[in-house]
């Protein structure tokens, strides 16, 4: 036990296990703010008014096609130069990772909502209720069922994004690992206990999914 | 209750409606025959403006739909529709299905929209459903479901694409039933259908339309018996 607690797999933990938080933080908030921009961007794609489909699709086009990385130095030094500011390192990733997965959510959103039959949206029409009121009671329930498991897709993708923030120093567990290591040395064990974590995370979450995929499949 | 003058109605490049007339009084039974992709449904659908109008003019219950200012939705919930394939929302129970509409048009409360769906669901055999989803009802009872849910609107017209033409043949005649019975109460009714027997027996009126236009038009009688149209007459001698 004593020898176990004082190996150099554990003695990072308490570092890892903070930066963790901040991992998670990002990547929840991040994902809550994302969903929002999805959700609109989404229908956005959908939406016969050109100029409305027209802007979602730039953003949708723009974002999946650059890296995050230069998202990420973009929102942070781009943007706080632009504006004058000092932008808080946590709002800049949580900016980063809400534009970025707002950005592939819009798709999951698109996909879901298109994949539903036709005949709902004139089935709902036909009884009298508004386009409004279709998309709301009756698309988007059935929709969503549909979005959770590319949904939390997403999330292990940003999970594991959130890696990326250490390029401007955010204390997530990458950059706390980074920083352990460079004093004791041991970045082998440093980062096989960074790696075990983010699996904790990763894998129970991917055997849900597939769970619950197979439950919609039937 | 209903005119249609000159409707065009055309997808792109594809007239598929090329000028048709019509008049449909109250409490009259119109059946709509013809050979597959005539335009049919087309037609069906312009008179609730699930399609939009190419030209020519529609009215429902007095109010033109063409004109720009109509309020589509309230129109829509005085004209019932019923499709080939139900389109039931799977994600709310039969009752949660008739008492959508009461409640988010009418703004009926729970308790007064199932006090309306509740009798429906009696009325189409189907009171011991109403808790169930629609997945485990058969083809006969979801269109029952249907046309409970149309009627919860209390249209004044209701419309119908082939209400049993996706259903196993054992289950078409509770539907057929059902539809006579609302007949019978005075529902004005548009039906497209392939039932000949039903368009004979219920029917006041038979429209048989072909390439988009209304080739002949008459009683049961007429067009059973006596057809003038030579198409009329081919088709006729295919289905019957
Ligand atoms: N949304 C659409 N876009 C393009 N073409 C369409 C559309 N809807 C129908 N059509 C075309 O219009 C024509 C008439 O279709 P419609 O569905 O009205 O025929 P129908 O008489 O109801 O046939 P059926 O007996 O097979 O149901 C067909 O050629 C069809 O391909
Ligand atoms: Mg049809």
């Amino acid at each position: 036990m004593e020898v176990f607690l004082n190996s150099e797999y554990i003695k990072p933990m308490p570092y890892l296990l903070e930066g963790l938080v901040y991992t998670l933080l990002i990547t929840f908030a991040g994902l809550f703010f994302g969903f929002i921009i999805g959700a609109f961007t989404g229908l956005g794609r959908l939406s016969k008014n050109k100029f409305i489909y027209g802007l979602s699709s730039v953003y949708v086009e723009v974002i999946r096609g650059t890296p995050l990385l230069a998202q990420i130095l973009f929102i942070y030094f781009g943007l706080s130069q632009l504006m004058d500011i000092n932008m808080h390192k946590l709002v800049a990733a949580i900016l980063a990772i809400a534009l970025n997965a707002g950005a592939y959510i819009a798709e999951i959103v698109r996909g879901a909502v298109h994949s539903i039959d036709k005949g709902q949206m004139e089935a709902g029409r036909s009884i009298g209720l508004t386009k409004g009121q279709t998309m709301r009671y009756i698309i988007w329930p059935q929709a969503f069922k549909r979005m959770i498991p590319p949904l939390g897709n997403q999330f292990v993708i940003s999970l594991k994004d959130t890696s990326l923030f250490s390029a401007i120093a955010v204390g997530e567990m990458v950059y706390k690992a980074k920083t352990y290591y460079a004093t004791t040395f041991t970045p082998f064990e440093t980062l096989t206990m960074v790696c075990v974590l983010y699996l904790l995370i990763t894998i129970p979450t991917s055997i849900y999914l597939r769970r619950v995929e197979r439950r919609l499949d039937v | 209750m209903i005119q249609v003058k000159d409707l065009h109605k055309s997808f792109g490049k594809l007239e598929v409606l090329k000028g048709i007339d019509a008049e449909i009084k109250e409490k009259e039974v119109v059946c709509v025959i013809g050979p597959s992709g005539s335009g049919k449904s087309t037609f069906l659908r312009c008179l609730n403006l699930l399609e939009e109008v190419t030209s020519g003019e529609v009215y429902v219950d007095g109010e033109s739909l063409t004109d720009p200012k109509i309020d589509i939705n309230s129109i829509r919930s005085r004209v019932g529709m019923v499709f080939q394939h139900f389109n039931l929302f799977p994600h709310m129970t039969v009752l949660e299905n008739i008492t959508l509409g009461p409640r988010k048009i009418k703004g009926y409360t729970d308790a007064q929209a199932e006090a309306v769906a509740l009798p429906l669901l009696e009325k189409v055999g189907l009171s011991d459903k109403a808790r169930v989803y629609p997945e485990s009802l058969s083809g006969g009872q979801k269109q029952r479901v249907a046309i409970a849910r149309s009627l919860a609107m209390e249209p004044k017209v209701m419309l119908f694409d082939e209400p049993t033409s996706a259903l196993d043949p054992e289950l078409v005649g509770d539907v057929l039933q059902v539809m006579k019975d609302l007949a019978s109460e005075g529902m004005t009714m548009v039906v497209v259908t392939h039932e000949m027997g039903f368009a004979k027996e219920v029917g006041d009126r038979v429209i048989f339309m072909d390439e988009g236009i209304v080739m002949e038009e008459g009683s049961p009688n007429q067009i059973f018996e006596d057809p003038q149209n030579s198409r009329t007459q081919s088709f006729l001698s295919k289905v019957l």
